[in-house]
C-alpha cells in the first residue's frame, strides 16, 4: 500500500515530463523556409484529416510567403470564420493590410458584434432560444395549467437571448457575403458584360462585399464603397469551401 | 487509258468554257503518281491581251490536304499574250483522286480563272522512293504540355539519283504554337546519308488538339537529266501533324512550380566572394542545366532572412546553351560561418509525367566584420505600457500553429449552418407540425363548444340524402311518405334543438308555419298509419308540396 502513492507520483511525473508534440512536416518545412513544401504538406493534411482554424491560418502564412496574396487572404478569412479570435489569422490579415497593401472593408457594428462568436453559434443559440420560448408558451396550455414561475423565467431568458442573437445573425449574414479577389490586374466593370467599361482597378487579395449575381458576374462593393461587377471566376467567396480554389491554372510563363 | 482520256476531254472542255477569249491548259507530269511521288504541273494561258508576270500565285492556290505544291517559275516573253507557269509538287501519301480547286491567276492587265485540276494517286504506279530526294519530319509522338519546348527537325534526305543541295522558304502555320528555326541547313548526320537538316522549336500555347503545318522547299540536283525527272529543280514539302496539348496536371503540382517543363539538374551555388564583410554584397550564381523550356522559367525567389538581405537579381536572363543562370545579390547581415539560402525549384518531366523538386545546394561563406546593433524588427504598439502584455505586433506574420483547434473543429468544407438544408427543413417541419396541431386543436375546441354546428351540418346532409331518395320514390307512396317524414323530422329537430324521433306535425308547423296541416297529416298517416291499421296513400299534389317543404327546411339549416 505504501507503494501506491509513489506509483501515482511516478505517473504524474511521467505525464508532466512528456515532451510536447513533435512539429509536423509542414511546420518543419515552414521553419526551414521551404514554404512551398509547407503548403503541400498542410494541404495534404487538410485533405486527409479536414481543416481547422489553425491549419488554415498556417496555410495562409505559407501562401503569403510564396507571394500568393489571394490564396493567403482566403485562408485567413476562412480561419476567422471558424475561430474569430485566431491570433495567427488576425496577425496575417493585419500584416496583409499594413505591409501588403490589401484592402478589406471595415467591419460594421453588427459584424463586430457577430465576430464575438461564430456564425453557427449565433444560429444555434437563436434556434434553441426560439424553441425554448415556444415550448414555454405552449406547454402550460397543453397541460391546461397556469404558467409557473420557472416557466416565466424561461420565457424571459429565451426571448432575451433570441433578441440578442438577431444583430449577431445579421452580422454573420453580412460577413458571409464577402469574397476575396483572386486574379491580378483586374478592374471593376460598370456593367456585367464581357466588354463592360473598367471603372476602378482592384488587386489580388482585396476583400469585397458581394451582391447579386447576373450574367456570370457578381456585383461587388470595395472597401472604399465603390461598386461594380466582377466575373465570378475572379473572386472566391469566403464561405463555401475548404482550401482555396485552384483558380489560377498556371499558363506558360 | 479510260481515265486518261476522260481527263484530257475534261481538260479540253474546261479550257474551252473558261473564258470566251482566254484559253487555259494544264498538264501534270506524270498524270498518275505513286504516293509521295514528285510531279510537275504546267499551266499554259493564252489570252487576247499581253499578260506579263503573274502575281501572288501562291496566295490563291489551295492544294488539297497532304499535297505539297509550289510555283517554280514563269516563262516570260515580252509583250506576249501567252504565259506558262510551272509548279512542282509532291503527291499525297494516300491513294485517291485529288482536286486542286479552281483559282485565279492575276496578271497586270487581266485576271484569268484556272479550272479545277485533278491528280490521281495510285499504288499501282512503280516508284522507288529511295531514288528520290525526300523530306521527313522528326518530332516526338506523344502528348505535349502548354509551355513545353518541343524540339523537332526536318530531314531532307538525298536519294540514290538525287541529292539535296539547299533549302529555303521554311514556314509554319500553327495557331496554337510558337515556331522558331534554331539551326538551318545543317548537314545530316552521317548515318542518315546525304542531305540537309533544319531544326526548329515549337512551343504549345494552348491546350487541345492543334494542327501544325510546316511548308518548305528543297533544291535538288540530279545526276541525269530527262523530260520526266526534276534535275536541278526545287521540290516543295508539306507536313501536317495533329498534336495533342494538355495543361500540366494539377494533381501533385508543387506550389512553387513556375512553368519549368523538362529534365533539369541543379548545380551547387557559387558565391562571388567567399569571405565578405558584413554589409558587403556578394553575387550568388545558381546554374540550371538540362533540356526543356529554360527560357520560359521564372527565376525562383529567395526570401530575405535574419542572415541575408536578398536584392533582386540583375542578370536573370543570361543563359547559355542548355543552361540557365540565376544571379542574386546577397548582403550578409551577421558575421561568422554562414550558408547561403537554399534555392528550391520544381519542374515537370513530360516523359514520366511526374513533378520533381531540385535544390541548389547552399554555398558556405565566412562573413567577417561586426554585427550591427540588434534592431527589433517586429513593430510594437508604441502606446502600449512598457513591460505590459500589450506589446502586440502591429505587423509581421505570427508563428503558425496548425494544431490549434484540431480537437473539435475539423471540417471538410466551411459552410455556415445557415446554408444547411437539413437544418432549415427539420426546423421548418417541426414548426409546421406545431402550427398544424395548434390549428386542429383550436378547430376541435370551437366545434366542441358549439355543438349546433355539427348538428346542423349532419341534418343538412341527411336532408339532402332524403331529397334525393324522395325524388326517386315518387311512385311508391309509403316509401315516399316514410323518407319525407324522416327528412322533415331530422331538419326540424336540428332547428328546434330537439330529438328527431319526438317530432310531430305540430313541431314541423312551428318551423314551417306556412305548411298545410292537411298535407302533413296525410304524410304522417301514409308513413306511420300502417302501424295503427289505417294506412293511406298520398296524393301527387301533396308529394309536390312535401318536396317544397323539404327544400325549405334544408335552406333553413
Amino acid at each position: 500500500m505504501k507503494a501506491f502513492p509513489l506509483y501515482i507520483l511516478m505517473i504524474v511525473a511521467t505525464l508532466g515530463a512528456a515532451e510536447p508534440d513533435a512539429p509536423s512536416a509542414g511546420e518543419k518545412a515552414y521553419a526551414k523556409g521551404d514554404f512551398a513544401g509547407a503548403v503541400e504538406s498542410w494541404q495534404e493534411e487538410a485533405r486527409h484529416h479536414g481543416i481547422n482554424p489553425g491549419l488554415l491560418a498556417a496555410l495562409g502564412n505559407a501562401e503569403w510567403k510564396l507571394g500568393r496574396k489571394g490564396r493567403a487572404m482566403v485562408c485567413w478569412e476562412r480561419s476567422l470564420l471558424l475561430d474569430p479570435h485566431n491570433a495567427v489569422a488576425l496577425a496575417g490579415i493585419r500584416h496583409g493590410q499594413n505591409a501588403g497593401g490589401v484592402e478589406r472593408p471595415g467591419a460594421t457594428w453588427t459584424e463586430t458584434y457577430a465576430s464575438v462568436a461564430g456564425a453557427d453559434l449565433w444560429l444555434l443559440v437563436a434556434t434553441l432560444s426560439f424553441w425554448a420560448a415556444l415550448g414555454a408558451v405552449l406547454l402550460p396550455r397543453i397541460r391546461r395549467q397556469p404558467a409557473g414561475e420557472w416557466n416565466q423565467r424561461l420565457r424571459v431568458t429565451a426571448l432575451t437571448l433570441l433578441a440578442l442573437c438577431i444583430p449577431g445573425l445579421w452580422g454573420a449574414r453580412s460577413l458571409a457575403h464577402r469574397a476575396v479577389i483572386r486574379k491580378t490586374e483586374i478592374s471593376l466593370r460598370l456593367t456585367p458584360t464581357q466588354l463592360g467599361e473598367a471603372t476602378q482597378a482592384v488587386n489580388e487579395g482585396d476583400v469585397v462585399r458581394t451582391g447579386r449575381p447576373f450574367n456570370g458576374h457578381i456585383r461587388v462593393t470595395t472597401s472604399d464603397g465603390k461598386t461594380g461587377w466582377l466575373r465570378a471566376g475572379e473572386i472566391e467567396p469566403v464561405w463555401g469551401g475548404g482550401l482555396p480554389a485552384d483558380l489560377d491554372q498556371k499558363a506558360a510563363p | 487509258m479510260l481515265r486518261l482520256s476522260s481527263l484530257l476531254i475534261g481538260c479540253l472542255l474546261l479550257a474551252l468554257t473558261a473564258h470566251g477569249d482566254d484559253r487555259v491548259n494544264w498538264e501534270i507530269t506524270p498524270r498518275i503518281t505513286a504516293p509521295g511521288q514528285p510531279f510537275r504541273l504546267q499551266i499554259q494561258v493564252d489570252s487576247d491581251v499581253p499578260l506579263g508576270g503573274a502575281q501572288n500565285v501562291g496566295r490563291d492556290i489551295r492544294p488539297p490536304r497532304g499535297m505539297a505544291l509550289r510555283l517554280s517559275g514563269q516563262i516570260l516573253r515580252p509583250d506576249s499574250t501567252e504565259a506558262t507557269l510551272n509548279f512542282s509538287g509532291v503527291a499525297p501519301e494516300q491513294e485517291g483522286e485529288y482536286v486542286i480547286p479552281s483559282f485565279n491567276l492575276r496578271f497586270p492587265r487581266k485576271m484569268i480563272s484556272v479550272p479545277e485540276i485533278k491528280l490521281i494517286v495510285s499504288k499501282t504506279v512503280a516508284f522507288i522512293r529511295t531514288n528520290q530526294a525526300r523530306a521527313e519530319l522528326s518530332i516526338p509522338d506523344r502528348t505535349f504540355y502548354v509551355g513545353e519546348l518541343i524540339r523537332g527537325s526536318i530531314n531532307m534526305r538525298g536519294g540514290e539519283q538525287e541529292s539535296v543541295v539547299a533549302s529555303f522558304g521554311l514556314e509554319s502555320v500553327a495557331e496554337g504554337f510558337t515556331f522558331g528555326v534554331t539551326s538551318d541547313r545543317q548537314p545530316l548526320p552521317a548515318e542518315m546519308g546525304q542531305g540537309l537538316q533544319t531544326s526548329f522549336e515549337l512551343t504549345p500555347i494552348r491546350e487541345g488538339l492543334n494542327e501544325v503545318t510546316i511548308n518548305g522547299i528543297m533544291l535538288i540536283q540530279s545526276g541525269s537529266t530527262s523530260v520526266f525527272n526534276n534535275a536541278g529543280r526545287d521540290r516543295p514539302f508539306t507536313f501536317r501533324r495533329r498534336i495533342a496539348v494538355e495543361h500540366v496536371p494539377k494533381k501533385g503540382r508543387p506550389a512553387d512550380w513556375s512553368g519549368a517543363i523538362g529534365k533539369f539538374t541543379a548545380e551547387p551555388q557559387q558565391a562571388s566572394n567567399e569571405k565578405p564583410e558584413v554589409g558587403e554584397p556578394i553575387r550568388l550564381r545558381a546554374v540550371l542545366t538540362g533540356s526543356g523550356n529554360l527560357d520560359r522559367i521564372v527565376p525562383p525567389e529567395i526570401m530575405s532572412s535574419e542572415v541575408w538581405d536578398v536584392l533582386p537579381a540583375t542578370e536573370r536572363r543570361r543563359h547559355a546553351e542548355e543552361q540557365r543562370f540565376f544571379v542574386y545579390t546577397l548582403v550578409p547581415r551577421l558575421p561568422g560561418k554562414q550558408k547561403t539560402p537554399e534555392i528550391r525549384f520544381s519542374s515537370f518531366d513530360p516523359e514520366t509525367k511526374q513533378f520533381s523538386r531540385l535544390v541548389f545546394a547552399s554555398a558556405e561563406v565566412t562573413v567577417t566584420g561586426n554585427a550591427p546593433a540588434k534592431v527589433d524588427l517586429v513593430t510594437r504598439d508604441p502606446a502600449a505600457p512598457i513591460g505590459s502584455d500589450a506589446g502586440l505586433k502591429l505587423s509581421g506574420l505570427a508563428k503558425p500553429d496548425p494544431a490549434s483547434g484540431s480537437l473539435f473543429s475539423r471540417h471538410s468544407m466551411i459552410e455556415p449552418l445557415a446554408a444547411s438544408k437539413l437544418f432549415w427543413s427539420s426546423n421548418g417541419l417541426a414548426l409546421l407540425l406545431i402550427v398544424a396541431a395548434t390549428g386542429v386543436i383550436l378547430i376541435a375546441s370551437y366545434l366542441a363548444s358549439h355543438p349546433q354546428i355539427m348538428i346542423h351540418w349532419r341534418a343538412k346532409r341527411g336532408l339532402q340524402r332524403a331529397i334525393r331518395q324522395v325524388t326517386r320514390a315518387r311512385g311508391n307512396s309509403p316509401a315516399f311518405a316514410k323518407i319525407a317524414t324522416g327528412g322533415l323530422k331530422l331538419g326540424c329537430a336540428a332547428i328546434l334543438g330537439a330529438e328527431t324521433e319526438a317530432m310531430t306535425q305540430s313541431d314541423i308547423l312551428r318551423v314551417l308555419p306556412e305548411a298545410k296541416r292537411e298535407t302533413l297529416d296525410a304524410l304522417f298517416n301514409a308513413a306511420d298509419g300502417n302501424k295503427f291499421g289505417f294506412g293511406t296513400t298520398i296524393r301527387t299534389a301533396n308529394q309536390e308540396e312535401t318536396l317544397i317543404l323539404l327544400h325549405l327546411v334544408r335552406d333553413l339549416l
